[in-house]
Protein backbone atom coordinates (compact mmCIF):
# COMPACT_ATOMS: atom_id res chain seq x y z
CA UNK A 1 0.00 0.00 0.00
CA UNK A 2 0.93 3.69 -0.55
CA UNK A 3 1.63 5.97 2.53
CA UNK A 4 -1.13 8.17 2.69
CA UNK A 5 0.70 10.31 4.23
CA UNK A 6 3.12 11.03 1.05
CA UNK A 7 -0.27 12.80 -0.09
CA UNK A 8 -0.75 15.41 2.54
CA UNK A 9 3.49 16.63 2.75
CA UNK A 10 3.24 20.18 1.49
CA UNK A 11 5.13 20.34 -2.33
CA UNK A 12 8.54 21.81 -1.63
CA UNK A 13 9.46 24.76 -4.00
CA UNK A 14 11.67 24.74 -7.06
CA UNK A 15 14.43 26.41 -8.04
CA UNK A 16 13.06 29.03 -10.01
CA UNK A 17 10.79 29.85 -7.19
CA UNK A 18 13.25 30.29 -4.27
CA UNK A 19 15.84 32.34 -7.14
CA UNK A 20 12.49 34.79 -7.20
CA UNK A 21 11.81 34.87 -3.55
CA UNK A 22 15.76 35.74 -3.14
CA UNK A 23 15.75 38.42 -5.78
CA UNK A 24 11.77 39.60 -5.25
CA UNK A 25 13.29 40.47 -1.28
CA UNK A 26 16.41 42.08 -2.24
CA UNK A 27 13.46 44.85 -3.32
CA UNK A 28 16.01 47.80 -4.12
CA UNK A 29 18.38 46.38 -6.34
CA UNK A 30 15.83 44.09 -8.15
CA UNK A 31 13.62 47.51 -8.81
CA UNK A 32 16.99 49.25 -10.59
CA UNK A 33 17.98 45.91 -12.44
CA UNK A 34 14.18 45.77 -13.85
CA UNK A 35 14.72 49.31 -14.59
CA UNK A 36 17.83 49.24 -16.47
CA UNK A 37 17.07 46.19 -18.65
CA UNK A 38 13.71 48.09 -19.36
CA UNK A 39 15.68 50.68 -20.35
CA UNK A 40 18.09 49.18 -22.75
CA UNK A 41 15.12 46.89 -24.04
CA UNK A 42 13.28 49.85 -25.05
CA UNK A 43 16.68 51.85 -26.34
CA UNK A 44 17.44 48.49 -28.64
CA UNK A 45 14.03 48.39 -29.85
CA UNK A 46 13.66 51.73 -31.19
CA UNK A 47 17.36 51.89 -32.62
CA UNK A 48 16.85 48.47 -34.80
CA UNK A 49 12.92 48.33 -35.62
CA UNK A 50 11.45 51.97 -35.02
CA UNK A 51 11.54 55.48 -37.02
CA UNK A 52 13.74 58.14 -35.90
CA UNK A 53 11.11 60.37 -34.32
CA UNK A 54 10.72 57.96 -31.33
CA UNK A 55 11.46 58.50 -28.28
CA UNK A 56 14.23 56.46 -26.68
CA UNK A 57 15.78 56.52 -23.44
CA UNK A 58 19.31 58.33 -24.38
CA UNK A 59 17.85 61.13 -26.36
CA UNK A 60 14.86 61.58 -22.96
CA UNK A 61 18.14 61.72 -20.55
CA UNK A 62 19.82 64.22 -23.28
CA UNK A 63 16.70 66.54 -22.87
CA UNK A 64 15.70 66.35 -19.40
CA UNK A 65 17.58 69.17 -17.80
CA UNK A 66 16.51 71.40 -20.38
CA UNK A 67 13.11 70.49 -20.08
CA UNK A 68 12.44 70.81 -16.94
CA UNK A 69 14.39 74.18 -16.17
CA UNK A 70 12.46 75.50 -19.11
CA UNK A 71 9.92 78.05 -18.07
CA UNK A 72 6.93 76.82 -20.48
CA UNK A 73 7.63 73.28 -18.70
CA UNK A 74 7.50 75.07 -15.00
CA UNK A 75 4.03 76.32 -16.02
CA UNK A 76 2.54 73.72 -17.21
CA UNK A 77 3.63 71.55 -14.21
CA UNK A 78 2.45 74.01 -11.61
CA UNK A 79 -0.66 74.63 -13.46
CA UNK A 80 -1.83 70.96 -14.07
CA UNK A 81 -0.66 70.43 -10.32
CA UNK A 82 -2.53 73.14 -8.63
CA UNK A 83 -5.81 72.64 -10.78
CA UNK A 84 -5.54 68.68 -9.41
CA UNK A 85 -5.27 69.41 -6.12
CA UNK A 86 -7.79 72.45 -6.06
CA UNK A 87 -10.01 69.61 -7.85
CA UNK A 88 -9.42 67.05 -5.15
CA UNK A 89 -9.33 68.96 -1.96
CA UNK A 90 -13.54 69.87 -3.68
CA UNK A 91 -14.50 66.68 -4.23
CA UNK A 92 -12.78 65.29 -1.24
CA UNK A 93 -14.99 67.74 0.83
CA UNK A 94 -18.25 67.69 -0.99
CA UNK A 95 -17.52 63.57 -1.56
CA UNK A 96 -17.15 63.15 2.19
CA UNK A 97 -20.13 65.05 3.44
CA UNK A 98 -22.78 63.91 0.39
CA UNK A 99 -20.93 60.22 1.18
CA UNK A 100 -21.18 60.26 4.91
CA UNK A 101 -24.43 61.51 4.90
CA UNK A 102 -25.99 59.03 2.47
CA UNK A 103 -24.41 56.29 4.75
CA UNK A 104 -26.08 57.68 7.73
CA UNK A 105 -29.53 59.23 6.50
CA UNK A 106 -31.78 56.79 4.87
CA UNK A 107 -33.58 59.61 2.86
CA UNK A 108 -29.73 60.99 0.94
CA UNK A 109 -29.63 57.89 0.64
CA UNK A 110 -32.64 56.48 -1.43
CA UNK A 111 -32.92 59.74 -3.56
CA UNK A 112 -29.30 60.44 -4.32
CA UNK A 113 -27.61 56.93 -4.99
CA UNK A 114 -28.94 55.75 -8.20
CA UNK A 115 -26.97 58.48 -9.61
CA UNK A 116 -23.96 59.02 -8.14
CA UNK A 117 -23.63 55.12 -9.21
CA UNK A 118 -25.11 55.65 -12.45
CA UNK A 119 -22.40 59.01 -12.60
CA UNK A 120 -19.52 56.67 -11.40
CA UNK A 121 -19.44 54.03 -13.83
CA UNK A 122 -19.98 56.51 -16.92
CA UNK A 123 -16.62 57.68 -18.46
CA UNK A 124 -16.17 61.37 -17.57
CA UNK A 125 -14.79 62.15 -21.17
CA UNK A 126 -18.07 61.99 -22.24
CA UNK A 127 -19.39 65.13 -20.41
CA UNK A 128 -16.59 67.08 -21.10
CA UNK A 129 -17.62 68.47 -24.56
CA UNK A 130 -20.59 69.74 -22.27
CA UNK A 131 -18.57 71.05 -19.34
CA UNK A 132 -16.54 73.17 -22.17
CA UNK A 133 -19.55 74.56 -23.62
CA UNK A 134 -20.98 75.26 -20.03
CA UNK A 135 -17.61 76.82 -18.31
CA UNK A 136 -15.96 77.91 -21.54
CA UNK A 137 -12.38 77.19 -22.99
CA UNK A 138 -10.84 78.06 -19.85
CA UNK A 139 -9.24 76.77 -16.14
CA UNK A 140 -12.86 76.70 -14.80
CA UNK A 141 -14.08 73.49 -17.94
CA UNK A 142 -10.44 71.91 -16.22
CA UNK A 143 -11.82 72.42 -12.77
CA UNK A 144 -15.16 70.89 -13.82
CA UNK A 145 -13.38 67.97 -15.08
CA UNK A 146 -11.32 67.10 -12.31
CA UNK A 147 -14.13 67.90 -9.60
CA UNK A 148 -16.21 65.40 -11.99
CA UNK A 149 -13.76 62.60 -12.07
CA UNK A 150 -12.95 62.58 -8.68
CA UNK A 151 -15.84 63.53 -6.63
CA UNK A 152 -17.92 60.10 -7.33
CA UNK A 153 -15.80 57.49 -5.84
CA UNK A 154 -14.71 59.30 -2.67
CA UNK A 155 -18.67 59.88 -2.37
CA UNK A 156 -19.01 56.01 -2.91
CA UNK A 157 -16.51 55.11 -0.63
CA UNK A 158 -17.80 57.29 2.47
CA UNK A 159 -21.13 55.98 1.96
CA UNK A 160 -19.69 53.11 2.23
CA UNK A 161 -17.44 53.63 5.10
CA UNK A 162 -20.38 55.35 6.89
CA UNK A 163 -22.64 52.31 6.69
CA UNK A 164 -19.93 50.37 7.71
CA UNK A 165 -19.41 51.93 11.58
CA UNK A 166 -19.61 49.25 14.21
CA UNK A 167 -22.37 49.23 15.89
CA UNK A 168 -20.53 48.39 18.70
CA UNK A 169 -19.10 51.96 18.31
CA UNK A 170 -22.34 53.22 17.86
CA UNK A 171 -23.35 51.64 21.42
CA UNK A 172 -20.61 52.62 23.30
CA UNK A 173 -21.29 56.52 21.93
CA UNK A 174 -24.80 56.15 23.30
CA UNK A 175 -24.06 54.37 26.58
CA UNK A 176 -21.49 57.47 27.34
CA UNK A 177 -24.22 59.97 26.45
CA UNK A 178 -22.73 61.45 23.25
CA UNK A 179 -24.17 64.32 21.26
CA UNK A 180 -24.92 63.67 17.70
CA UNK A 181 -22.51 66.21 17.10
CA UNK A 182 -19.73 63.86 18.76
CA UNK A 183 -21.40 60.44 16.70
CA UNK A 184 -20.88 62.24 13.66
CA UNK A 185 -17.25 63.79 14.06
CA UNK A 186 -15.87 61.35 16.04
CA UNK A 187 -17.20 57.95 15.31
CA UNK A 188 -18.65 57.89 11.93
CA UNK A 189 -15.49 60.09 10.41
CA UNK A 190 -13.27 58.40 12.15
CA UNK A 191 -14.66 54.58 11.46
CA UNK A 192 -15.17 55.42 8.01
CA UNK A 193 -11.49 56.38 7.19
CA UNK A 194 -10.18 54.07 5.86
CA UNK A 195 -12.98 53.79 3.10
CA UNK A 196 -11.97 57.54 2.63
CA UNK A 197 -8.75 56.94 1.88
CA UNK A 198 -9.51 54.11 -0.57
CA UNK A 199 -11.68 56.39 -2.38
CA UNK A 200 -9.46 59.04 -2.36
CA UNK A 201 -6.33 57.21 -3.37
CA UNK A 202 -8.71 56.30 -6.28
CA UNK A 203 -9.96 59.74 -6.72
CA UNK A 204 -6.52 60.91 -7.36
CA UNK A 205 -5.85 58.81 -10.02
CA UNK A 206 -8.99 59.87 -11.97
CA UNK A 207 -8.82 63.27 -11.15
CA UNK A 208 -4.93 63.47 -13.13
CA UNK A 209 -6.59 61.24 -16.13
CA UNK A 210 -9.38 64.43 -16.24
CA UNK A 211 -6.93 66.84 -16.15
CA UNK A 212 -4.83 65.96 -19.08
CA UNK A 213 -8.10 64.93 -20.86
CA UNK A 214 -9.51 68.20 -20.55
CA UNK A 215 -6.20 69.83 -21.34
CA UNK A 216 -5.73 68.32 -24.60
CA UNK A 217 -9.60 69.32 -24.98
CA UNK A 218 -9.45 72.83 -24.20
CA UNK A 219 -5.41 73.85 -24.92
CA UNK A 220 -4.95 74.95 -21.39
CA UNK A 221 -1.33 76.36 -20.37
CA UNK A 222 -1.08 72.28 -18.49
CA UNK A 223 0.84 69.42 -18.77
CA UNK A 224 -1.88 67.12 -21.09
CA UNK A 225 -1.66 70.70 -23.52
CA UNK A 226 2.73 69.80 -23.19
CA UNK A 227 2.57 66.44 -24.19
CA UNK A 228 -0.23 66.81 -27.21
CA UNK A 229 1.72 70.21 -29.12
CA UNK A 230 5.17 68.80 -28.56
CA UNK A 231 3.74 65.08 -29.61
CA UNK A 232 2.61 66.87 -32.81
CA UNK A 233 5.44 68.67 -33.50
CA UNK A 234 7.91 65.18 -33.59
CA UNK A 235 9.63 66.67 -30.07
CA UNK A 236 8.94 62.80 -28.65
CA UNK A 237 11.67 63.14 -26.20
CA UNK A 238 10.27 66.65 -24.47
CA UNK A 239 6.77 64.85 -24.41
CA UNK A 240 7.81 62.04 -22.99
CA UNK A 241 9.86 64.28 -19.97
CA UNK A 242 5.64 65.45 -19.34
CA UNK A 243 4.85 61.93 -19.35
CA UNK A 244 7.44 61.02 -17.02
CA UNK A 245 6.44 64.60 -14.68
CA UNK A 246 2.31 62.87 -14.53
CA UNK A 247 3.91 59.42 -13.01
CA UNK A 248 5.87 61.36 -10.90
CA UNK A 249 2.61 63.24 -9.67
CA UNK A 250 1.57 59.42 -8.97
CA UNK A 251 4.30 58.30 -6.72
CA UNK A 252 4.37 61.80 -4.79
CA UNK A 253 0.59 61.54 -3.79
CA UNK A 254 1.43 58.15 -2.95
CA UNK A 255 4.06 59.01 -0.52
CA UNK A 256 2.81 62.21 0.57
CA UNK A 257 -0.38 59.89 1.80
CA UNK A 258 1.56 57.34 3.63
CA UNK A 259 3.22 59.98 5.37
CA UNK A 260 -0.09 61.82 6.33
CA UNK A 261 -1.34 59.02 7.29
CA UNK A 262 1.42 57.22 9.29
CA UNK A 263 1.95 61.02 11.08
CA UNK A 264 -1.81 61.16 11.95
CA UNK A 265 -3.05 57.93 11.70
CA UNK A 266 -0.83 55.68 13.59
CA UNK A 267 -3.70 53.11 14.22
CA UNK A 268 -4.71 52.80 10.37
CA UNK A 269 -4.45 49.21 8.64
CA UNK A 270 -2.61 48.07 12.48
CA UNK A 271 -6.17 46.67 13.18
CA UNK A 272 -5.60 43.56 11.07
CA UNK A 273 -2.10 42.96 12.19
CA UNK A 274 -2.63 41.56 15.38
CA UNK A 275 -2.31 37.54 16.19
CA UNK B 1 -39.38 22.52 40.77
CA UNK B 2 -37.47 20.63 43.37
CA UNK B 3 -36.98 23.35 46.68
CA UNK B 4 -35.29 20.87 48.51
CA UNK B 5 -32.35 23.40 48.41
CA UNK B 6 -30.56 24.49 51.62
CA UNK B 7 -31.82 27.03 53.11
CA UNK B 8 -29.24 29.99 52.17
CA UNK B 9 -31.45 29.34 48.69
CA UNK B 10 -34.56 31.12 48.56
CA UNK B 11 -36.41 31.31 45.31
CA UNK B 12 -38.32 34.82 44.52
CA UNK B 13 -41.52 35.10 43.67
CA UNK B 14 -43.50 38.20 42.61
CA UNK B 15 -42.78 41.53 43.63
CA UNK B 16 -41.34 41.20 47.24
CA UNK B 17 -37.50 40.52 46.76
CA UNK B 18 -35.97 43.67 49.36
CA UNK B 19 -38.41 42.50 52.27
CA UNK B 20 -35.90 39.60 52.67
CA UNK B 21 -32.49 41.28 51.42
CA UNK B 22 -29.86 40.46 53.77
CA UNK B 23 -27.97 43.29 53.14
CA UNK B 24 -30.19 45.48 53.65
CA UNK B 25 -28.47 48.57 52.11
CA UNK B 26 -30.60 51.28 50.61
CA UNK B 27 -31.97 50.53 47.47
CA UNK B 28 -29.63 51.45 44.08
CA UNK B 29 -31.90 49.70 41.42
CA UNK B 30 -34.95 48.77 41.24
CA UNK B 31 -36.71 46.43 38.40
CA UNK B 32 -40.47 45.96 38.62
CA UNK B 33 -42.50 44.04 36.18
CA UNK B 34 -40.05 44.43 33.44
CA UNK B 35 -40.45 42.11 30.00
CA UNK B 36 -38.65 42.67 26.92
CA UNK B 37 -40.54 41.47 23.54
CA UNK B 38 -38.78 41.81 19.89
CA UNK B 39 -41.95 41.26 18.05
CA UNK B 40 -43.79 38.01 18.65
CA UNK B 41 -40.73 37.27 20.99
CA UNK B 42 -40.98 37.69 24.78
CA UNK B 43 -37.22 37.15 25.66
CA UNK B 44 -38.50 38.29 29.31
CA UNK B 45 -41.02 38.35 31.43
CA UNK B 46 -42.07 39.79 34.77
CA UNK B 47 -39.00 40.42 36.20
CA UNK B 48 -38.91 41.73 39.91
CA UNK B 49 -35.51 42.75 41.56
CA UNK B 50 -33.73 45.30 43.75
CA UNK B 51 -30.04 46.05 44.40
CA UNK B 52 -28.34 47.44 47.08
CA UNK B 53 -26.11 49.87 47.44
CA UNK B 54 -22.85 48.65 47.19
CA UNK B 55 -23.42 44.81 46.44
CA UNK B 56 -22.36 42.94 43.46
CA UNK B 57 -25.08 40.79 42.09
CA UNK B 58 -24.47 38.65 39.07
CA UNK B 59 -26.58 36.95 36.67
CA UNK B 60 -26.66 33.76 34.90
CA UNK B 61 -28.84 31.96 32.98
CA UNK B 62 -28.37 29.80 29.41
CA UNK B 63 -27.71 31.49 26.21
CA UNK B 64 -30.61 33.31 24.82
CA UNK B 65 -32.20 34.03 27.93
CA UNK B 66 -32.05 37.72 27.42
CA UNK B 67 -29.82 38.52 30.53
CA UNK B 68 -27.47 40.71 28.27
CA UNK B 69 -30.99 42.33 26.83
CA UNK B 70 -31.89 42.77 30.56
CA UNK B 71 -28.45 44.59 31.34
CA UNK B 72 -28.93 46.66 27.99
CA UNK B 73 -32.58 47.97 29.59
CA UNK B 74 -30.97 48.81 32.79
CA UNK B 75 -28.45 51.45 31.62
CA UNK B 76 -31.14 52.16 28.98
CA UNK B 77 -29.76 51.36 25.62
CA UNK B 78 -33.19 49.75 24.35
CA UNK B 79 -36.54 50.27 25.59
CA UNK B 80 -38.32 47.77 27.66
CA UNK B 81 -41.62 46.35 26.24
CA UNK B 82 -42.91 46.53 29.95
CA UNK B 83 -42.71 47.19 33.48
CA UNK B 84 -39.84 49.48 34.51
CA UNK B 85 -36.15 50.79 36.00
CA UNK B 86 -35.90 53.17 38.68
CA UNK B 87 -32.16 54.20 39.54
CA UNK B 88 -31.91 56.29 41.92
CA UNK B 89 -35.71 56.57 42.69
CA UNK B 90 -36.00 58.01 38.95
CA UNK B 91 -37.61 55.77 36.14
CA UNK B 92 -34.68 55.08 33.66
CA UNK B 93 -35.83 56.16 30.04
CA UNK B 94 -32.36 56.44 28.43
CA UNK B 95 -28.13 56.29 29.36
CA UNK B 96 -27.92 58.25 32.56
CA UNK B 97 -25.43 60.05 34.87
CA UNK B 98 -23.30 57.76 37.30
CA UNK B 99 -24.44 54.32 35.48
CA UNK B 100 -21.69 53.08 33.88
CA UNK B 101 -21.43 49.89 31.00
CA UNK B 102 -18.83 47.70 30.56
CA UNK B 103 -18.81 45.62 27.13
CA UNK B 104 -18.30 42.13 26.36
CA UNK B 105 -16.69 43.55 23.27
CA UNK B 106 -14.78 45.81 25.27
CA UNK B 107 -15.87 48.72 22.86
CA UNK B 108 -12.36 50.29 22.58
CA UNK B 109 -11.98 53.09 19.56
CA UNK B 110 -9.24 51.99 17.65
CA UNK B 111 -8.25 55.39 16.55
CA UNK B 112 -7.77 56.70 20.20
CA UNK B 113 -5.15 55.85 22.60
CA UNK B 114 -5.88 54.34 26.04
CA UNK B 115 -5.38 57.90 27.73
CA UNK B 116 -7.97 58.93 24.86
CA UNK B 117 -10.26 56.23 25.18
CA UNK B 118 -10.52 56.71 29.39
CA UNK B 119 -10.55 59.98 28.97
CA UNK B 120 -13.99 59.67 26.23
CA UNK B 121 -17.17 59.79 29.00
CA UNK B 122 -15.28 62.44 30.71
CA UNK B 123 -14.95 64.69 27.61
CA UNK B 124 -18.31 64.00 26.72
CA UNK B 125 -19.70 65.00 30.45
CA UNK B 126 -17.47 68.46 30.11
CA UNK B 127 -15.29 67.37 32.49
CA UNK B 128 -12.84 70.43 33.01
CA UNK B 129 -9.34 69.52 31.40
CA UNK B 130 -7.71 69.85 34.95
CA UNK B 131 -9.78 67.46 36.18
CA UNK B 132 -9.59 64.92 33.28
CA UNK B 133 -5.61 65.30 33.32
CA UNK B 134 -5.84 64.43 36.98
CA UNK B 135 -8.48 61.44 36.98
CA UNK B 136 -7.39 59.67 33.65
CA UNK B 137 -3.85 58.93 34.70
CA UNK B 138 -5.35 57.51 38.49
CA UNK B 139 -7.32 54.96 36.83
CA UNK B 140 -5.02 53.88 34.08
CA UNK B 141 -3.04 52.95 37.25
CA UNK B 142 -6.06 51.51 39.01
CA UNK B 143 -6.42 48.70 36.12
CA UNK B 144 -2.92 48.52 36.01
CA UNK B 145 -2.08 49.71 32.64
CA UNK B 146 0.30 52.61 33.69
CA UNK B 147 3.08 52.88 30.63
CA UNK B 148 -0.19 51.91 28.09
CA UNK B 149 -1.32 55.28 28.18
CA UNK B 150 -0.49 56.46 24.34
CA UNK B 151 -0.28 52.82 23.54
CA UNK B 152 -3.33 52.19 20.41
CA UNK B 153 -5.78 49.16 21.31
CA UNK B 154 -4.32 46.81 18.67
CA UNK B 155 -1.21 47.09 20.29
CA UNK B 156 -2.94 45.93 23.40
CA UNK B 157 -3.41 42.00 24.30
CA UNK B 158 -6.98 41.42 24.63
CA UNK B 159 -7.06 41.10 29.07
CA UNK B 160 -5.37 44.70 28.68
CA UNK B 161 -8.16 46.55 26.27
CA UNK B 162 -11.00 44.79 28.94
CA UNK B 163 -8.54 46.59 31.34
CA UNK B 164 -8.91 50.06 29.01
CA UNK B 165 -12.63 49.53 29.09
CA UNK B 166 -12.92 48.83 32.89
CA UNK B 167 -10.78 52.16 33.64
CA UNK B 168 -13.11 54.06 30.85
CA UNK B 169 -16.22 53.28 32.94
CA UNK B 170 -14.74 53.78 36.89
CA UNK B 171 -13.03 57.16 35.32
CA UNK B 172 -16.72 58.53 35.06
CA UNK B 173 -17.26 57.41 38.78
CA UNK B 174 -20.29 55.44 38.60
CA UNK B 175 -22.98 54.50 41.56
CA UNK B 176 -23.75 51.48 39.40
CA UNK B 177 -21.32 49.46 37.48
CA UNK B 178 -23.14 47.20 34.36
CA UNK B 179 -20.96 44.41 33.26
CA UNK B 180 -21.49 42.94 30.03
CA UNK B 181 -20.11 39.20 30.37
CA UNK B 182 -16.93 41.40 30.45
CA UNK B 183 -14.39 38.38 30.85
CA UNK B 184 -15.75 35.96 28.17
CA UNK B 185 -13.86 37.41 24.97
CA UNK B 186 -10.71 36.87 27.23
CA UNK B 187 -8.28 33.76 27.91
CA UNK B 188 -9.16 31.65 31.02
CA UNK B 189 -5.51 32.70 32.81
CA UNK B 190 -5.93 36.49 31.99
CA UNK B 191 -9.70 35.53 33.33
CA UNK B 192 -9.04 34.66 36.54
CA UNK B 193 -6.57 37.21 37.03
CA UNK B 194 -9.54 39.77 35.87
CA UNK B 195 -11.84 38.64 38.44
CA UNK B 196 -9.89 38.99 41.67
CA UNK B 197 -8.02 42.24 40.07
CA UNK B 198 -12.32 43.40 39.79
CA UNK B 199 -12.37 42.47 43.32
CA UNK B 200 -9.59 44.50 44.50
CA UNK B 201 -10.90 47.18 42.99
CA UNK B 202 -14.43 46.77 44.27
CA UNK B 203 -12.82 46.63 48.04
CA UNK B 204 -10.98 49.97 47.18
CA UNK B 205 -14.39 51.69 45.59
CA UNK B 206 -17.50 49.76 46.72
CA UNK B 207 -20.35 50.70 44.42
CA UNK B 208 -23.47 48.79 43.10
CA UNK B 209 -22.60 45.81 40.12
CA UNK B 210 -24.58 43.94 38.12
CA UNK B 211 -22.43 41.36 36.53
CA UNK B 212 -23.88 39.45 33.35
CA UNK B 213 -21.68 35.87 32.70
CA UNK B 214 -22.23 32.46 31.49
CA UNK B 215 -19.73 31.29 33.97
CA UNK B 216 -21.18 30.09 36.84
CA UNK B 217 -17.71 29.33 38.49
CA UNK B 218 -17.60 33.58 38.00
CA UNK B 219 -20.85 34.24 39.08
CA UNK B 220 -20.48 32.41 42.30
CA UNK B 221 -16.86 33.68 43.15
CA UNK B 222 -18.11 37.92 41.99
CA UNK B 223 -21.75 37.76 43.16
CA UNK B 224 -22.61 38.77 47.02
CA UNK B 225 -26.41 37.24 45.04
CA UNK B 226 -26.64 35.63 41.46
CA UNK B 227 -29.76 35.28 39.87
CA UNK B 228 -30.78 32.68 37.30
CA UNK B 229 -32.71 33.06 34.73
CA UNK B 230 -34.39 30.39 33.36
CA UNK B 231 -37.48 29.30 31.36
CA UNK B 232 -39.16 30.32 28.06
CA UNK B 233 -39.60 33.16 28.18
CA UNK B 234 -37.37 33.79 30.94
CA UNK B 235 -38.23 35.04 34.39
CA UNK B 236 -36.13 35.22 37.92
CA UNK B 237 -35.98 31.57 38.79
CA UNK B 238 -33.84 31.55 42.15
CA UNK B 239 -32.12 34.63 43.91
CA UNK B 240 -28.98 32.80 45.53
CA UNK B 241 -27.59 34.62 48.32
CA UNK B 242 -23.95 33.53 48.73
CA UNK B 243 -22.87 33.95 51.90
CA UNK B 244 -18.95 33.47 51.09
CA UNK B 245 -16.80 35.21 53.77
CA UNK B 246 -15.21 38.76 52.76
CA UNK B 247 -12.82 39.56 50.41
CA UNK B 248 -13.22 37.02 48.03
CA UNK B 249 -9.70 35.84 46.48
CA UNK B 250 -8.51 32.40 45.27
CA UNK B 251 -8.97 30.72 48.09
CA UNK B 252 -12.61 30.95 47.63
CA UNK B 253 -12.34 28.84 45.46
CA UNK B 254 -11.38 26.24 47.68
CA UNK B 255 -14.21 26.62 50.25
CA UNK B 256 -17.07 24.14 50.68
CA UNK B 257 -19.78 26.95 50.48
CA UNK B 258 -18.43 28.03 46.99
CA UNK B 259 -18.55 24.53 45.97
CA UNK B 260 -22.16 23.99 47.59
CA UNK B 261 -23.83 27.01 45.36
CA UNK B 262 -21.95 26.83 42.61
CA UNK B 263 -23.19 22.70 42.04
CA UNK B 264 -26.37 24.13 42.83
CA UNK B 265 -26.65 26.68 40.41
CA UNK B 266 -25.24 23.89 38.31
CA UNK B 267 -28.06 21.20 38.71
CA UNK B 268 -30.45 24.05 38.63
CA UNK B 269 -29.54 25.16 34.93
CA UNK B 270 -28.44 22.15 33.63
CA UNK B 271 -31.69 20.71 31.96
CA UNK B 272 -32.43 24.35 30.37
CA UNK B 273 -28.73 24.53 28.80
CA UNK B 274 -28.83 21.04 27.21
CA UNK B 275 -32.27 22.46 25.80
CA UNK B 276 -30.82 25.30 24.52
CA UNK B 277 -27.74 23.35 22.56
CA UNK B 278 -29.41 21.83 20.66
CA UNK B 279 -32.38 24.27 19.79
CA UNK B 280 -31.65 25.96 16.50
Amino acid sequence: MTQPVANTAVPQPGPLYRLQQKFASTSVAAKIVAGLLILVAWELGVTFFAPKFVARPTNIIAVFPDVITEPEFIEATLSTLFAVLQGLLIALVSGTIIGIAMGRVKVFDRLLNVYINGFYTMPMIAVLPLLTIWFGYEDSARLATIVFAAFFSIAINARDGARSVPPEYLEVARAYRARQRDVWFDITFMSSLPYLVAGFRLAAGRALVGAVIAEFFVSLPGLGMYILSHTRSFAHNEAVVGVLMLAAFGLLFEATMNGVMRRFFPWYRREDRKD
Amino acid sequence: MSQAASNLVHTVSGTGTSADDPSSAPTRIAISGAGKKYGELQVFKDINLTFGNGEIVTVVGPSGCGKTTLLRCIDGLIPLSEGEVKIEGSPINGPREGVAMVFQHFGLFPWKTVYQNVAYGLKLARHPAAEIKEKVPYFINLVGLSGFETAFPYQLSGGMQQRCGLARALAMEPHVLLMDEPFAAVDAQTREILQFELLKIWELRPLTMVFVTHSIEEAVLMGHRVVVLKGRPSGVHEVIDVDLPAPRDRGTLGHPRFTEVREHVWSTLMDEVRAAEFEV
